[in-house]
């Protein structure tokens, strides 16, 4: 793909923004990438934004965050999947030769959120909803299912978790928590069996903005540098309904890799030094590590959903992540060498859609 | 199946989902500055707008607002209308609301009109067409919401 | 243009629009309409490559994020699958996401399906009141109605319009209608009917606004390949724009204003892209249909001028002189009955799109216009705040 990045920003996490309207925090993240491009808003010639209403708290949420997102007076659309989602549509936009230069921006203020219950209400009302399903307990049957599947016990689990929370501690991007103590640990409370609440990633507020371009712009733009190539996409969807196979089956995650590889020009998993994992619960890692069968690529060196978790865009610091690996920026966590980095994406009940987005260095 | 479906089902159901918005310091400041009875708008030194409602960046430049305009508390009516249906959990009809430029202002800001007739529509929308002036009134006592004040017309 | 980049719609499918279909649910209705249009295309659910579901808020129909409840309904179980959400304009971005996902080269065929129930809760006004801001606009009662009132009466203010003017819409609207197996509204009105239903918020009276209507809709595009081997006349995407507005309406009114809000100039701004995308050069002699989001009768002259169809403020003395009438040897405006007589909010910009591509493509039945070398189709969302513009075309690029 004939598409780069040529500047990012990560709002700095919190457990909670205080202080700043959701506007301000996305007006602020994306003056800030504008700024790392060296890029002015007047240059740019479209927005793709990435958020859900029913997390933000508004009924359409983009009519009061276009503006801060840098859409004034320009071609702006809005999907709804997940941060990562709106980079593969930003990106097959330029792709399609209609734009040039961008903005692909998504945020999650969770602190302001009732996360759980706008999971629960995405259970349909007939066969779902009246049992109760949400996150953490899609989750917990996630996380039953590759026990199950993959021989994944529990003392494998409370080890990654433990891993997850070390990795993370080494990013200094990330919230720098202190991994939880054996004490902790034991005393962590069941959340849906086999899930206890020390295996979850804890959530918080965040927001990422990409400034993207096509080569042809790059090209006339009097020698700006991009600082990765977006090589190859590929997104996918589980059915809904949950059954042993849409749980442990991984069938989303395999295929969203394949197509990225695929339309990356035909690469193998040998081809990527790093892959940055959207892992919401240390079973998750596991599974998607299982799933992969031994690759050589690094395993979220910067810490994935451990380090920060903007929820609904956890999938796009990934990819700032990945960006920053290939553009030797990964400071704190730098895969030596690192040319070509994948950075993954979940979201929907029980990872029922998968991201995938391989970068390359330039 | 043995057994015909005469009438589809329907099954209830309702939702309360609570959110917590954070008012950030520009709307902090404004509802504030109601309370005093003054009306804050945001400022943009690079482009020289001053907005209503106040926000943090300006649309035009994209730099963050820098200033703080105190608008006068007269304006012009730019649009209005006069609702007369009851809509699910909004006020009881008739009433009438309108964008007002107020002086010093780039922008305009929707409030409700009060002490006009409205019995008959026509003739009192014709009071309130576009370039009409109006005043601002406020509460005996400002809470400091958007609802401390309301617009009335001059002459 | 080079070959990769052509888009072309294969097939079109919509259900009939009602206020409620009780035996079918969400996911069946757009199946529906998924079903017709893989039909009409000759394509299977094994050819289509990728899905987009186009959906305004999920909350009318009480299941947030429903379109990942109708994945395998719309046959994109295991493909890439993802949801477009502009408002009123979801449609709109929707067939727009497709063209991407085609003329980048990612995908050669693309299903874009949305369905709306909006008739599952009572409450839809009350949602329609949420979308405003929390703090400075909610208590003022706010909605879709206000909003374009608000807009109509400055309209009206600038240009002299009167109710009976935007009556005369209405009526032909409803006429357009009768020839549309799929209209939700439609039969012969007159004046005194459209000005004598109860007022709701001044100018509108209760038939100048559209029905609450439920049903889906779908469209299969592909690259030029594709459509060489499925379609005898397919429907070219020539032309790609939306624009994006302050979400306050208060900035786009009055002096100083970039923009004027009764005048929808941005849908001037991107109406031009696509035009200059598509060669087009003379609006009002090149374009022979307009499918406009047109939910209220005020909507559509300020439409027809930023299309450039005619000068500003001139639209409604064409049209009591019937010179949008349909098939009357000008541009057709919305000979579908357009929004005003059908609205299931989630995917009526991809109606109006369906609605625009079949009249390129020659099988809009009673409502096919004569020589329809091109079709324009457009979408609005927010507080009118987000527009698109959809060219579809007989020719390629």
């Amino acid at each position: 793909m004939d598409v780069f990045v040529l500047g990012m920003a990560v709002h700095p996490p919190a457990d909670v923004v205080g202080g700043k309207r959701l506007e301000e925090m996305v007006f602020d993240t994306t003056r800030a990438a504008l700024a790392d491009a060296g890029v002015k808003r007047a240059e740019i010639d479209h927005v793709t934004i990435a958020a859900s209403d029913e997390l933000d708290g508004r009924a359409i949420s983009s009519m009061l965050l276009a503006m801060p997102a840098g859409a004034y007076l320009r071609d702006e659309t809005k999907c709804t999947d997940s941060g990562l989602t709106g980079l593969c549509l930003g990106a097959m936009r330029v792709a399609s030769g209609v734009f040039d230069i961008g903005l692909v921006v998504s945020w999650n203020k969770t602190s302001e959120a009732p996360v759980e219950n706008v999971m629960r209400m995405r259970a349909e009302p007939f066969y779902t909803r009246p049992i109760g399903l949400n996150m953490a307990i899609t989750d917990g049957l996630f996380a039953g299912a590759v026990c199950e599947r993959y021989g994944i016990t529990p003392e494998a689990a409370d080890a990654q978790a433990r891993r997850a929370y070390a990795q993370a501690l080494r990013n200094p991007r990330g919230m720098g928590r202190a991994a939880p103590t054996p004490v902790a640990m034991d005393a962590s409370p069941y959340v849906a069996t086999p899930l206890r609440e020390i295996h979850r990633a804890p959530f918080t507020d965040g927001a990422v903005a990409m400034v993207i371009a096509s080569g042809d712009w790059l090209s006339k733009s009097g020698g700006r540098r991009a600082k990765a190539r977006i090589a190859g996409l590929g997104w996918r969807s589980e059915p809904y309904d949950l059954g042993a196979e849409r749980l442990a089956g991984l069938a989303g995650f395999r295929g969203a890799i394949d197509d990225a590889l695929r339309t990356g020009g035909g690469l193998t998993p040998a081809d990527l030094d790093v892959v940055e994992l959207d892992a919401q619960t240390a079973f998750h890692h596991l599974a998607y590590e299982a799933a992969l069968g031994g690759w050589g690529a690094a395993v979220s060196p910067g810490g994935g959903a451990f380090a920060q978790n903007p929820y609904f865009c956890t999938g796009l610091v990934n990819a700032t992540e990945a960006v920053r690996q290939v553009s030797n920026a990964a400071y704190g966590v730098q895969v030596a060498g690192a040319r070509r980095a994948l950075a993954h994406g979940a979201h929907g009940y029980a990872q029922q859609g998968h991201v995938a987005v391989v970068f390359e260095g330039v | 199946m043995n057994q015909s479906v005469t009438q589809p089902m329907v099954i209830p159901g309702e939702w309360h989902v609570t959110y917590n918005y954070s008012t950030g310091k520009i709307a902090g400041q404004f509802f504030e500055a109601l309370r005093e009875r003054r009306i804050l708008a945001s400022s943009c030194s690079v482009s020289g707008r001053a907005y209503l409602p106040p926000r943090a960046y300006c649309e035009s430049s994209f730099e963050p607002c820098d200033g703080w305009v105190e608008a006068g508390h007269e304006g012009v009516i730019e649009a209005a209308t006069i609702v007369t249906a009851k809509f699910d959990n909004l006020p009881e009809p008739p009433y009438a609301i309108a964008f007002v430029r107020l002086d010093g202002v780039t922008t305009a800001m929707v409030n409700f009109v009060q002490g006009l007739d409205l019995s008959d529509v026509p003739a009192a929308i014709a009071k309130l067409q576009p370039g009409t002036r109006v005043a601002v009134r406020f509460k005996d006592e400002p809470e400091g919401r958007i609802t401390d004040f309301h617009y009335v017309r001059l002459g | 243009m080079a070959h990769n980049k052509q888009v072309a719609v294969i097939g079109t499918g919509q259900t009939v629009f009602k206020s409620h279909h009780p035996d079918r649910t969400y996911v069946e209705l757009v199946q529906d309409a998924a079903k017709q249009a893989l039909d009409e295309s000759g394509l299977s659910p094994h050819d289509i490559d990728a899905v987009i579901i186009s959906m305004a808020p999920t909350v009318f129909m009480g299941v947030n994020d429903a379109d990942r409840w109708a994945v395998e309904h719309v046959f994109g179980a295991n493909k890439p699958v993802m949801r477009v959400h502009t408002g009123g304009a979801s449609g709109g971005s929707a067939i727009q996401a497709a063209h991407a996902h085609i003329a980048s080269g990612a995908y050669r065929t693309v299903l874009v399906v949305g369905g709306d129930r909006i008739a599952e809760t009572p409450d839809a006004q009350l949602v329609l009141n949420l979308i405003w801001d929390k703090f400075y606009e909610q208590d003022f009662a706010l909605t879709t109605v206000t909003m374009t009132a608000l807009s109509a009466q400055r309209y009206m203010h600038r240009y002299g319009a009167t109710e009976e003017q935007f009556a005369r819409v209405v009526v032909r609207a409803r006429r357009n209608a009768m020839r549309n197996p799929h209209a939700h509204l439609k039969g012969e009105i007159t004046v005194e009917d459209v000005m004598n239903s109860p007022r709701i918020a001044y100018p509108y009276k209760r038939f100048d606004i559209c029905p609450r209507s439920s049903g889906a809709c779908a469209m299969v595009v592909s690259n030029l390949e594709v459509a060489k081997s499925q379609s005898t006349r397919p429907a070219f995407i020539t032309g790609v724009s939306s624009i994006t507005h302050s979400v306050f309406m208060g900035d786009r009114m009055g002096l100083w204003s970039e923009n004027e809000y009764s005048d929808y100039d941005g849908m001037w701004r991107a109406a031009k892209h696509c035009y200059q995308q598509a060669g087009v050069v003379d609006p009002a002699r090149d374009v022979q249909v307009a499918e406009l989001y047109d939910p209220f009768s005020t909507n559509q002259f300020p439409q027809i001028e930023s299309l450039g169809f005619c000068g500003r403020g001139r639209a409604g003395a064409i049209s009591d002189d019937g010179g949008w009438d349909w098939n009357a040897g000008g541009v057709s405006i919305s000979p579908s009955g357009g929004t005003l007589c059908t609205n299931p909010i989630g995917v009526t910009g991809l109606v109006r799109a369906a609605d625009a591509a079949t009249q390129v493509m020659r099988t809009a039945g009673e409502m096919q216009v004569d020589n329809v070398r091109h079709a324009m189709a457009t979408a609005i969302g927010g507080s009118q705040q987000f527009y698109t513009c959809t060219l579809f075309s007989a020719d390629h690029n």
